[in-house]
């Protein structure tokens, strides 16, 4: 079999998983804390939060299996939000998980993994809030979520609170190359940096990008990054927005945007997230801009996504701009 | 498609200096990365800042305290009030009196108000006085020199935010208050101070600094607050507080040793271990590991814990006396107890041991039961009453035995009852009236509606956030146990992250401490930041920070983005545009535009929301556009907000569109079944009924009774009967009057034998009746009419708020309802539904 039909079969994202806490890359002093934990044995109850695809599923596996190892299958029960986890699971299944016997090494405990637990109904994590107590001595939880204020205060209260912060430009670079090595994929800079970009932090898009862009282009450049990723490039928008006469951002808008294919709300919705951090204005101005942004979102939703309703926008955008200056 | 290198180009020459090359010559030749990122200057704001802050973490660390605490260790029996207060500063009699009246003070006069909302401050500025001195790292000052002195803060201050302010001010040892008092040592004044403070600083002569004074202060005190009675009382209190703190650390060091001895011996000889016990102590949780043992050890909160003990003892006295003498505190009359509070501080612990230590078994159902009204019928009441017996025979042959079994039944997490425990909470109440066992209760919010059953059945005994202070000792001792070193002057801030969780702190330190073994000034910040709670805020808390001037500055905008700002919208996305409405007129605005009218920016804002609103109509069409929904963030609240943003002029009031929502609903209701009674002789529409009839009616209706009393009553009922009127459709009428026709002093102007005259002499004739098919609701039928009502409209009055789903808006939910009260038309079902509305009826307050 050819390498590229393999690589085809396993998305890249699960194939390079890490399996040790130690190849989990960014957050190092949380990571750090996980390894001493690792070690010592006696986890405590933990919440990990935090951006998608910035590792928090893999630090819980890499650190259950190091704490368990073979007893891995054993002793450790996993839902997340695909299983259903209703009060009714909590109330028997978790805690039948946690009242089972299991012979595990003094200092180790089960492990109930409850990932993307921002999903659980605030009835299913009250139902928890005994058990994490009761059965503490034997078992601990893990959650991981997006949200930690989608948990409640209680079960937050009952656990150490471990924030990732998103990947920086570096670790993820740095996890792309591992990969392109690994793959031994052809690549530009500009097609790592188009990666990055359009990732923001989240590993598992850049590595699922990097993958899409292999598949479809075999090579890595950034023209071809983003005809994968297919929405309208924020840079270009914001040259857009910040040109400055309003004929520029027309023709820019003409020839760079509408002209390329792209759809009137995918130019408008990225309109609004640029603007929204478009630190070269004041903020008043940027909220009276996302005004007229919204305004025209909602016309073109009404069925009137043509140039003409962008070009007005594009108008009021200038004479915001204009006003306050 | 552009060349990405362009823009790369281009950022380069902005951000050159954050560009990160790697040169090490391998399969990549250049990588420049780290420039395209959008949110750049967002990153450059932040390293500006931090060094900052840094500074003044640093400044701070005081060595001087923690040798006083090495000694104290050593020297423990000595009485710490003759710790000698020893004066480390040179210049031996500086007072901060002294210092103070160096620094000039600043002329009230001249001080911006805030009333003075067209004053152009940016203006000022550039034209005034200490712009220059201000700018700048922040002087570095002698350990605790503002020891003893009581500070206020007020106003805006030129460079700095005020909470920075105020914790340098803590920092080094001063107590910040709020309120200006005899005892404020001095004021720091800003700009925009509230004219009631500067009219108290007048009239209490109390010293006034300005920022810049405020630095020459910290720059010219000496150590520990140099001489002065304050600064010398508060000294020796703090190092008693110290001392007493390290005994108790070490006393509870001891407790716990003797314990694990005591294991230890047992299991050499063999004896019976409980099977907790054998499992090894590093193996715990440390919150377990630490949990109280006695009551004693239970931080705060001594007179709940007291109250709670004392009903318990008295329980069975009381029960002998049927419930019925309220006893000392009147706690006598309820068998039952409710313990609530926030988590972590307490309850569940205290209900426990305080049932252990006076002799009573315990049975416990928490929210990982199911509590639904047949089980707990089946499970509780039979173990009630089963109890019950058990407990009189027992009693009965050994009245002496301390340990017979007494129970006490710990209904926990009381508020985890949802879903599946359909009617459990009813059935509770129930129970707490009836109970031949004591019966406690605990929950963590009493005021949620769905609490309301328990009014005045239980004894509320409520828990608090413990301060700072009640947990030293507790937290100094894990540290001592554990084996790392907490240095006491941040618990503050530990106690402020996790909002005086105690069991999140003992979490926290036991996960800190397995890198740090060190927790102090230097990294306390970005410990209690990454700890900081994170949970939904409240409406209230939402809107009054939506709507405060200070995130909408240049300033707060750098810090709280716009991001920040969409996100706490997120926080509560039903409630915040609602509240934003009811509260952007309250505002005087600090965000106001040269030139710009308050009625202006009302009417900015007016517009925003009215803009959100169109927005919300899209986004819960059935379309469901939620892609809109961080359009509306915008629209609805923070624009809104940014244009009024001030300080607040009243307090924050709830939306009040849910009452009137339900209102509208309610006499909608009403209307659509006078219209159904009426139908047979009117041919109008509701609308025209309301408009052409109803006064009419009311006239014809109210009139005679007014002027002839009881003689113009048949007059009253002929008319009813032609137009099909019910006696609770001439309530209906009267209740829709408003303004001047409105009945409310008319009726009560009706002589009460008159009224009752009128309701005998309906009920003892048969009226013609108008039959009709089509859904109505008609509880209120047969039941007395107002409180039914009430009932009925105030259920749907709390679907938006308990309904995460939130088509809380109308009219299919009105017709849901309709439906649903057809299919029950049994008086008795609508009573036992009684409780649950009953319970609704709260979330409006
Ligand atoms: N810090 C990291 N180091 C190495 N690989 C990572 C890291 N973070 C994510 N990945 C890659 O991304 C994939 C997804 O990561 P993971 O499932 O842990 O994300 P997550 O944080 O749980 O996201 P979500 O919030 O969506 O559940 C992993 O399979 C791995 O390949
Ligand atoms: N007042 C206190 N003094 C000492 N330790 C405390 C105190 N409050 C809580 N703790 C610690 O926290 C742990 C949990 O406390 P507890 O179970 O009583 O909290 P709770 O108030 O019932 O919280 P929840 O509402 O979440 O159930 C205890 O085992 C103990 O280690
Ligand atoms: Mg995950
Ligand atoms: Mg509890």
């Amino acid at each position: 079999m050819s390498k590229a039909a393999l690589s085809l079969e396993l998305p890249w994202v699960e194939k390079y998983r890490p399996h040790l806490l130690k190849d989990i890359v960014g957050n190092e002093d949380t990571i750090e804390r996980l390894k001493h934990i690792a070690k010592d044995g006696n986890m405590p109850h933990m919440i990990i939060s935090g951006l998608p695809g910035i590792g928090k599923t893999t630090s819980i596996h890499c650190l259950a299996h190091e704490l368990l190892g073979d007893s891995y299958s054993q002793a450790v029960l996993e839902l997340n939000a695909s299983d259903d986890r209703g009060i009714d699971v909590v109330r028997n299944q978790i805690k039948h998980f946690a009242q089972k016997k299991c012979h595990l090494p003094t200092g180790k405990h089960k492990i109930i993994i409850l990932d993307e637990a921002d999903s659980m109904t605030a009835g299913a994590q009250q139902a928890l809030r005994r058990t994490m107590e009761i059965y503490s001595n034997t078992t601990r939880f893990a959650f991981a979520c997006n949200q930690s204020n989608k948990i409640i205060e209680p079960l937050q209260s009952r656990c150490a609170i471990l924030r990732y912060t998103k990947l920086s430009d570096e670790q993820v670079l740095k996890r792309l190359l591992e990969i392109t090595k690994a793959e031994d994929v052809k690549y530009t800079n500009d097609g790592l940096e188009a990666l990055i970009f359009t990732a923001e932090g989240d590993m598992r898009q850049a590595i699922n990008n990097l993958q899409s862009t292999v598949a479809g282009h075999s090579l890595v450049n950034g023209d071809n990054v983003f005809k994968i990723v297919d929405s309208p490039h924020p840079l270009i928008v914001k040259k857009m927005i910040l040109a400055p006469t309003l004929d520029d951002s027309l023709l820019i808008l003409r020839k760079e945007l509408w002209d390329k294919g792209y759809s009137a709300v995918d130019i408008v919705t990225t309109s609004f997230r640029v603007t929204k951090t478009l630190y070269e204005l004041k903020e008043p101005q940027r909220l009276d801009m996302i005004k007229e942004i919204g305004i025209t979102h909602m016309r073109i939703l009404e069925g009137v996504g043509t140039y003409l309703q962008l070009a007005a926008m594009m108008a009021k955008l200038s004479t915001h701009k204009l006003s306050t200056n | 498609m552009v060349s990405i290198t362009d823009f790369f180009v281009k950022g380069n020459a902005k951000g050159a200096a954050r560009k990160k090359k790697n040169d090490d010559g391998g399969d990549t030749k250049k990588t420049t990365i780290d420039i395209i990122d959008l949110d750049d200057s967002d990153l450059d704001i932040a390293e500006v800042k931090s060094p900052v802050k840094r500074e003044s973490i640093v400044i701070d660390t005081p060595p001087s305290v923690k040798k006083q605490i090495d000694k104290v260790i050593k020297k423990e029996e000595k009485p710490p009030s003759k710790v000698p207060v020893k004066n480390k500063s040179s210049n031996a009699s500086v007072t901060a009196a002294d210092v103070l009246a160096t620094i000039p003070s600043v002329d009230l006069s001249e001080v911006h108000i805030k009333e003075n909302v067209k004053f152009d401050f940016r203006a000022a500025a550039i034209s005034g006085d200490s712009e220059v001195s201000t700018q700048g790292d922040f002087p570095e000052g002698q350990d605790n020199c503002l020891l003893g002195l009581t500070v206020v803060f007020t106003g805006v201050l030129p460079t700095m935010e005020r909470g920075a302010a105020e914790n340098i001010a803590r920092r080094y040892g001063a107590k910040v208050t709020k309120s200006i008092s005899g005892k404020t040592s001095f004021v720091v004044l800003g700009d925009e101070a509230g004219p009631k403070k500067v009219e108290k600083i007048r009239q209490l002569k109390v010293k006034a600094i300005n920022e810049d004074g405020f630095r020459k202060l910290i720059a010219g005190m000496p150590a520990d607050g140099g001489d002065g009675d304050a600064a010398e009382k508060a000294r020796l209190k703090k190092q008693q507080e110290e001392a007493r703190v390290l005994k108790e650390a070490n006393e509870m060091a001891e407790e716990a040793e003797e314990k694990e001895l005591k294991i230890k011996q047992a299991r050499l000889s063999g004896d019976f271990v409980k099977r907790e016990d054998l499992i090894r102590e590093q193996d715990k949780l440390w919150t377990v590991k630490y949990a109280p043992t006695n009551t004693n050890q239970i931080c705060g909160n001594k007179s709940s814990v007291n109250k709670l003990k004392n009903w318990l003892i008295n329980w069975e006295a009381s029960k002998a006396s049927n419930f019925k003498s309220p006893g000392r505190d009147g706690s006598g009359i309820f068998r039952a107890a409710m313990l609530y509070g926030p988590p972590g501080i307490g309850k569940t612990t205290a209900a426990h041991l305080i049932a252990k230590d006076l002799g009573y078994d315990i049975l416990e159902q928490n929210a990982s039961d199911v509590r639904s009204k047949s089980l707990l019928n089946a499970g509780v009441k039979n173990a009630l009453d089963n109890m019950s017996v058990v407990g009189y025979f027992k009693n009965k042959d050994d009245v002496n035995d301390v340990n017979g079994k007494k129970f006490v039944i710990v209904m926990d997490e009381v508020d985890g009852m949802s879903g599946g425990d359909r009617g459990g909470v009813g059935i509770l109440a129930q129970f707490c009236r009836k109970t031949s066992t004591p019966l406690i209760l605990i929950c963590n919010e009493r005021n949620q509606p769905k609490m309301r059953p328990f009014d005045r059945v239980c004894l509320d005994v409520q828990f608090r956030r413990p301060d700072a202070n009640s947990l030293k000792a507790r937290l100094m001792t894990i540290a001592v146990r554990e084996k790392f070193k907490l240095d006491p002057n941040v618990i503050d801030k530990l106690v402020q992250a996790t909002r005086g969780d105690i069991r999140q702190i003992i979490n926290l330190l036991s996960t800190i401490s397995k890198t740090s073994k060190n927790i102090d000034h230097t990294n306390i910040s970005e410990i209690s930041k990454s700890w900081e709670k994170n949970i939904a805020l409240k409406p209230f808390d939402i809107v009054h920070q939506m709507l405060s001037g200070r995130i909408y500055s240049d300033l707060g905008a750098n810090t709280f983005t716009l991001n920040d700002k969409i996100a706490l919208y997120f926080d509560d996305f039903d409630f915040t545009p609602l509240m934003v409405q009811e509260n952007y007129l309250s505002t005087r605005p600090s965000v106001l535009k040269p030139n710009e009218s308050h009625l202006e920016a009302v009417a900015q804002a007016a517009d925003a929301i009215s803009l959100g609103d169109l927005v919300e109509r899209n986004i819960r069409s059935s379309e469901q556009l939620w892609g809109l929904l961080p359009l509306h963030a915008v629209l609805s609240s923070v624009l809104p907000s940014s244009k009024v943003a001030g300080q607040f002029a009243g307090r924050v009031n709830f939306t009040g569109w849910l009452g009137q929502n339900s209102k509208r609903n309610k006499y909608y209701r009403l209307l659509q079944e006078l219209q159904y009674h009426t139908r047979l002789s009117t041919s109008s529409n509701k609308i025209s009924l309301r408009l052409e009839y109803m006064s009419t009616f009311k006239h014809r209706l109210l009139d005679p009774i007014l002027k002839d009393g009881s003689d113009g009553i048949p007059s009253v009922i002929s008319l009813m009967d032609d137009y099909y009127l019910t006696k609770e459709d001439w309530d209906y009428i009267m209740e829709f009057m408003v303004g001047p026709e409105s009945t409310d002093l008319l009726l009560k102007k009706i002589p009460s034998t008159v009224k009752s005259g009128f309701t005998r002499k309906y009920n003892s004739t048969t009226h013609p009746v108008a039959i009709y098919r089509a859904g109505v609701s008609t509880t209120g039928s047969t039941t007395t009419v107002k409180p039914d009502f009430e009932d009925v409209v105030d259920a749907d009055d709390s679907v938006p708020a308990t309904d995460d789903t939130e088509d809380g808006k109308d009219d299919d939910l009105k017709k849901d309802k309709l439906i649903k009260q057809k299919k029950a038309p049994v008086k008795r079902k609508a009573s036992s539904t009684a409780t649950k509305k009953g319970a609704a009826k709260k979330k409006k307050a």
